[in-house]
């Protein structure tokens, strides 16, 4: 059973809806004991971080999600939102503090072009660094993703970065390491390629 | 880099697709919402919109189940319209499965409205649709789906509604709407070199070269509805124009095919 995290900042009814359509047994669910029984997590997001964080803190749930993230190394994933709140903070309205799985803050996207607008909408190309298992069956010239956001994930550790996308320079599309994935972009509204990722995701054996 | 994004808009009425001209002349049935979205998404476009035309002047908000539904049938981004004037009715609407929400009358009523529904769910799923004619004064913007003028200029309320953190900013021509007579490139023009957010053009869309001439001028996104429901042109023809012609858009043949 796969566990998506209901606290309240996310879409996850599209979530459930895109793994449910790939045969995937889910939960929505805020119960830390269900984290525990589950066999994977995802922790979707959408919104602001600081508040987000909070809703997690003041829900208690943040423990159990350490536990299943650190201890028992279950398979994570986390989107867009949800990926940013696995770093160890985020400058987003005056600096707060993430699950800090992941040694990378969270900024603001920068453009080095003034023509380039933030927020980033819409679909965007990958540029795969690593972890190339992720995207396994993406047609090569056209594996855009949909994107929306106005903050990334700037990792420590470049063998963190799964892909990047170009959005006035580099912008953090997908990170990996270990247990943990995490995309910025939404596979849940990404149409295939979307729905390739997250099959990829549900198949990729963690312990091999 | 990103791409230029088609985005079919549909109106809903009594729970099915309308269209007509102007916001107010000659309806035309549409269609069903979820098999309609199904079928744009099978042409991969990038997004798709909702606006409930009912909902403001009825005092109510677009039907939840509609969009639970298309929300169990496709797999991309969709806006939804109509009535919102309630953080929990956003709440509601993203947690039936939009992504974004689209403001028109209750950005005008309460700008301050805008800057709190951002704090809140993110500026990224705020969209605020700015509803406005062409009058030898300037364009003026309109509330309640045209029905109520306001001294507001277009340009103006585009700038202050950036500045409350509307995620992007939607400019429809009432003037323009089903007509498919072309899009409002000077504004398009001004509004795009001035604004951070990304402008999505809407209304007057009727042949390729339109969307083309839309999307140079520099809006980041145009919708199209009453050249996808009434002409022969699809979404699958509109993007391999403006491909073939250096315009930016995603090469995808469609979902799930």
């Amino acid at each position: 059973m796969i566990a998506i995290v209901d606290y309240g900042f996310g879409n996850v009814r599209s979530l459930s809806n895109a793994l449910d359509f790939l045969g995937a047994d889910t939960e929505i669910t805020r119960d830390p004991e269900v984290f525990d029984a589950a066999d994977r997590i995802v922790l979707p997001g959408v919104g602001a971080f600081g508040d987000a964080i909070k809703a997690i803190r003041d829900l208690g749930l943040e423990p159990a999600l350490n536990r299943n993230a650190l201890q028992t190394r279950k398979p994570m994933f986390g989107i867009c939102l949800g990926m940013q709140l696995f770093a160890k903070s985020s400058t987003e309205h005056g600096g707060h503090q993430g699950l800090g799985w992941i040694d990378a803050v969270v900024d603001r996207i920068r453009p080095n072009d003034p023509e380039v607008k933030v927020p980033q909408v819409g679909w965007n190309t990958l540029e795969i660094r690593n972890s190339g298992w992720l995207f396994d069956g993406l047609p090569a010239k056209q594996n855009d993703v949909y994107f929306v956001h106005s903050y990334h994930m700037l990792c420590a550790d470049p063998a963190d970065l799964a892909a990047v996308t170009n959005h006035g320079g580099p912008v953090t599309a997908a990170i990996s390491r270990g247990n943990l994935t995490a995309t910025q972009f939404h596979p849940e509204k990404s149409q295939d390629n979307g729905l390739r990722i997250l099959q990829n995701w549900l198949e990729h054996d963690f312990d091999a | 880099m990103l791409k230029k994004r088609i985005i079919p808009k549909f109106l809903v009425h009594n729970r099915r697709l309308v269209k007509g001209v102007r916001f107010h002349e000659n309806w035309r049935e549409a269609g069903n919402p979820v098999s309609t979205a199904r079928v744009y998404d099978s042409y991969g476009v990038d997004e798709l919109i909702f606006v409930d035309i009912d909902a403001t002047p009825n005092g109510g908000i677009i039907d939840g189940s509609i969009i639970e539904r298309v929300s169990e049938e496709v797999f991309m981004p969709f806006t939804v319209g109509g009535g919102v004037t309630k953080l929990e009715q956003i709440e509601k609407l993203l947690a039936q499965g939009a992504d974004k929400v689209c403001l028109t009358t209750a950005a005008l009523r309460d700008p301050g409205f805008v800057t709190r529904a951002a704090q809140r769910f993110g500026d990224q799923c705020i969209v605020v649709n700015i509803d406005y004619r062409e009058t030898p004064e300037g364009r003026k913007v309109y509330a309640a789906c045209g029905g109520e003028a306001t001294d507001q200029s277009a340009y103006d309320w585009a700038l202050r509604m950036e500045d409350a953190y509307a995620g992007e900013i939607m400019i429809t021509s009432i003037d323009r709407d089903g007509t498919m007579s072309g899009y409002d490139l000077d504004l398009i023009h001004r509004l795009s070199d001035r604004l951070q957010k990304p402008l999505i053009a809407s209304s007057g869309a009727g042949s390729l070269d339109h969307c083309k001439m839309a999307l140079d001028a520099g809006a980041s996104a145009i919708t199209i509805s009453s050249m996808f429901i009434f002409s022969d042109h699809s979404p699958i023809k509109v993007r391999s124009y403006l491909a073939s012609n250096g315009t930016n858009v995603r090469s995808q043949t469609g979902s799930r095919s």
